[in-house]
């Protein structure tokens, strides 16, 4: 590589570098610091697990489909379960999430790359380090059941099943482990991403005038220093009691599983925050380009995320309310649950006012956003309703929790991901997605997973409990299992054409042009795929909507601002 | 393009190398390193060996990163293409449809602000306790009913004690119905503020009689989860009644505070902004 080379000499470098092919391409990827190609490596790496946990998911639902089945056997299922959990959350949700936020904030900023770019690549290579661990553990593991050892603990992995006598062999290990190489990933992408957005910024790109994806962002990596500490303190410490034989959960030398417990959700509830932050992010972005209109009450917007951050940080005991904390804890992370409804309704709100009067253009990222609003809506019910104590009591660890939390995750963040992807693929790869398999994927989608998550509450309602094997046929959970199900595989079909149109739009799809959608912010402004230097001059802003500026000189927003 | 004449006069483009940009010089070490790491972790759950890799390739992952951005940090210059990206929609998405009239334009050209629902919603807090006081007065004989009954949300213990014990004074439950009512009533009054934008044409209607009756039923079909011993107990004819004289006074408050001016305001002809003229008001705020 050319290292302070005169300039011309870099040319000539550089210019044949990137056409070069097999090794030669293969040694860029892995040694690139551009905050592009990090960010795609991010997604992409979190697109195969998003896959694989898809395909466990699909496993568990064969299984369940009918009353005493034996498709898996139950240390089968274990596995399963628990790997689709770990999975989905710490190496497809945080990894794709920061794919977008590497790949878009500096591009949003004016910057031409990440504050710290080398830090940037480590982030990502230790994270994608532990998802490997973690799979490692099918292959490698020297664990109770012979050939392979899987974690198998559930994906919070509670005390005291964690401890050397209840899991004996390495399977928890892989568990820990790599979720604490996750966690040191997470937290220097989440460094990187506050410092990029505090000092890298173009002139005239205030606090005030960032896009209000970059400020989501802020927030949430500032959430993850508060969420991730404790939980790599905590497996820290569950390593230390499996290795050296010390007793932080160990329960009958004096030590506490419920301190587990308090740990894993000081992390656990704010990581929702986490990952529903960067999808609210998206839905900020799309839904005002495909209105036509600019966002509305963007200072209330900015307000409401940064109080979700600190709201979502005192919450967490509302995971643990058949613990028995008394009812002064409870009814503190009763009342506190529901206050975070306040800051989601002004979003929901401001989202509905800025469509209304708009000139929508159904365009599929805008289906898929208009998808989330609906969904997302709905999981915020049925979170109200598990907010309230006594109803928790009846329902907690049943399917009608699963299914809450699946509304929030697929319903909610995975429709806004796919918005993103349909909305942004076209800057990253300069390529159109096809619109007709863009909509088959919607209908496709949408059907199976209402099938599957409206349905997956009845049997919770009905007592049906979270992470069992098999049941007894005529407790009237068979048929709700069925259409569960189905409409798995529904959703199963649909992923596959959106993999598909991914795929195919890349060497077939439409030309796109810098900015396909007309819209505002600037990273249309530049060539699609941007250059690594991303703007040819340092551009300089005037209000929210640069590109409204200079596509309207003659009624700019910036006489509004 | 207009962003390139301001980066000439300020001088900011690329520095000494004309026509090239300088960026960080790609590097293997950060890959070395974060494997070196994944080794050291990979050896606690295979064989000590790999732990030992891992560290031997830690120190160099470590030692060549420090070189790479100390005493100098590297950087590659990358040739900028002359091609100049035009900024304007490129339609090939097919049609693209115009923005409209009203692109910026829901916005009210005055509305009140959120501090103007945050007061509301303290003074409509303090105008229940009459209500509530009364009812409790009346049917009870003690001012105190009501304030317990709300704070037994908070003290499990409480649901099964009688109404005589309800009727009673109770420090630890005024200083808990306090709480919960001063929160519930600065939340209330903020999700106002932030809606008032929305409508803020006729606040006394809007929180004093249609609010209340939302609410109201929100709360009727969710008390029996919330606080199951409230539910037993409330009386909704006088909840309503309070309800509504929340929300009157808190409209009534809102609706004296002085309202602020909108970003839409300044995008006024002089004229109107200077009062002389008012014929932009009707075409200005609201909806299409
Ligand atoms: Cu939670």
């Amino acid at each position: 590589m050319a290292k302070e080379a005169p300039v011309l000499e870099a040319i000539d470098q550089t210019a044949p570098a990137s056409h070069s092919s097999g090794p030669g391409v293969v040694y860029e990827w892995l040694t690139t610091v551009d905050h592009k190609k990090i960010g795609i490596m991010y997604i992409v790496y979190a697109l195969i697990f998003l896959v694989l946990a898809g395909a466990q998911a699909l496993l568990m639902r064969i299984q369940l489909a009918v009353p005493n089945n034996h498709f898996v056997t139950p240390q089968v299922f274990n596995r399963l379960f628990t790997m689709h959990g770990s999975t989905m959350v710490f190496f497809v949700g945080i990894p794709i999430l920061f794919g977008f936020g590497n790949y878009l904030i500096p591009l949003m900023i004016g910057a031409r790359d990440m504050a710290f770019p080398r830090l940037n690549a480590f982030s990502f290579w230790i994270s994608a380090f532990g998802g490997i661990l973690l799979y490692l553990s099918y292959f490698a593991g020297s664990g109770l059941y012979g050939a392979g050892s899987a974690p198998d603990v559930g994906w919070f992995a509670y005390a005291p099943l964690t401890a050397k006598v209840f899991s004996p062999g390495h399977s928890t290990d892989y568990w820990t482990l790599s979720i604490l190489m996750s966690g040191i990933g997470t937290t220097g992408t989440a460094i990187n991403i506050v410092a990029t957005v505090i000092c890298m910024r173009c002139k005239g790109m205030t606090m005030t005038r960032m896009p209000l994806l970059v400020w989501l962002l802020l927030v949430t990596s500032c959430m993850v220093f508060v969420a991730v500490s404790p939980l790599t303190a905590a497996q820290i410490m569950l390593t230390l009691d499996r290795y050296l034989g010390s007793h932080f959960f160990d329960t009958q030398a004096g030590g506490s599983a419920v301190l587990w417990m308090h740990f894993f959700w000081i992390f656990g509830h704010p990581e929702v925050y986490i990952l529903v932050l960067p999808a609210f992010a998206f839905i900020n972005e799309i839904v005002p380009v495909f209105s036509r209109k600019a966002i509305f009450g963007y200072s209330a917007m900015v307000a409401a995320s940064v109080g979700i951050g600190f709201i979502s940080l005192s919450v967490w005991a509302h995971h643990m309310f058949t613990v028995g904390m008394g009812p002064a804890g409870n009814t503190f992370f009763v009342f506190a649950t529901m206050v975070v409804s306040v800051p989601t309704g002004i979003k929901m709100f401001n989202w509905l006012a800025t469509i209304w009067g708009g000139r929508v253009r159904f365009r599929t990222p805008m289906m898929f956003a208009i998808g989330f609003l609906f969904q997302f809506l709905m999981a915020g019910l049925t979170g109200i309703m598990l907010s309230a104590a006594p109803f928790d009591w009846q329902l907690s660890a049943s399917y009608f929790v699963v299914a809450h939390f699946h509304y929030v995750l697929v319903g909610g963040i995975l429709f806004a991901l796919f918005a993103a992807f349909y909305y942004w693929y076209p800057k990253i790869t300069g390529r159109m997605m096809s619109e007709t398999l863009g909509k088959w994927h919607f209908w496709l989608f949408i059907i199976g997973f209402h099938l599957t998550f409206d349905f997956m509450h009845i049997p919770g309602l009905l007592g049906m409990p979270r992470r069992i094997y098999t049941y007894e046929a005529g407790r009237g959970w068979e048929y709700w299992n069925l259409i569960v199900g189905i409409g798995a595989m529904v959703q199963a079909i649909g992923t596959l054409i959106f993999v598909y149109n991914l795929v195919h739009s890349y060497f077939r799809g439409k030309i796109a042009g810098p900015d396909p959608w007309d819209a505002w912010t600037l990273e249309w402004s530049t060539a699609s795929p941007p250059p690594s230097y991303n703007f040819a001059v340092e551009p300089n802003v005037g209000s929210r909507r640069p590109l409204w500026d200079l596509k309207h000189p003659e009624d700019p927003d910036s006489s509004y601002e | 393009m207009m962003q390139s004449d301001n980066q000439n006069r300020d001088g900011h483009t690329t520095r000494a190398h004309a026509g090239a940009v300088q960026l960080p010089a790609p590097t293997i070490w950060p890959i070395v390193f974060a494997f070196g790491l994944a080794l050291i972790f990979t050896g606690m759950v295979t064989h000590w060996i790999m732990s030992l890799l891992g560290a031997l390739l830690v120190i160099p992952g470590i030692v060549g990163w420090f070189l790479e951005v100390l005493p100098r940090e590297h950087h590659v210059y990358v040739p900028v293409s002359a091609e100049i990206i035009p900024v304007v929609g490129t339609h090939t998405t097919g049609a693209q449809r115009p923005a409209g009239p009203n692109h910026r334009k829901l916005l009210p050209i005055e509305t009140f602000s959120i501090t103007a629902g945050i007061k509301g919603g303290l003074a409509g807090g303090t105008a229940m306790i009459v209500p509530a006081a009364l009812y409790g007065l009346i049917r009870y004989h003690s001012t105190w009913y009501a304030v317990n009954l709300l704070a037994a949300g908070g003290f499990v213990s409480w649901a099964g004690e009688s109404d005589a014990f309800l009727a009673q004074f109770h420090p630890l439950g005024l200083l808990a119905a306090t709480g919960i009512h001063t929160t519930a009533s600065l939340l209330i009054g903020l999700l106002y503020g932030a809606m008032l934008p929305m409508f803020p044409r006729k606040p006394i209607v809007s929180a004093g009689f249609i609010a209340p009756f939302l609410w109201t039923g929100l709360l009727y079909s969710a008390l029996g989860v919330i606080s199951p011993i409230l539910d037993r107990r409330i009386n909704w004819l006088w909840f309503v009644i309070s309800q509504i004289a929340f929300g009157l006074v808190a409209g009534f408050v809102v609706n004296r505070q002085v309202k602020v001016r909108t970003a839409q305001f300044q995008a006024l002809p002089f004229a109107v902004r200077a009062g002389l003229h008012t014929s932009a008001k009707d075409e200005g705020p609201d909806h299409p």
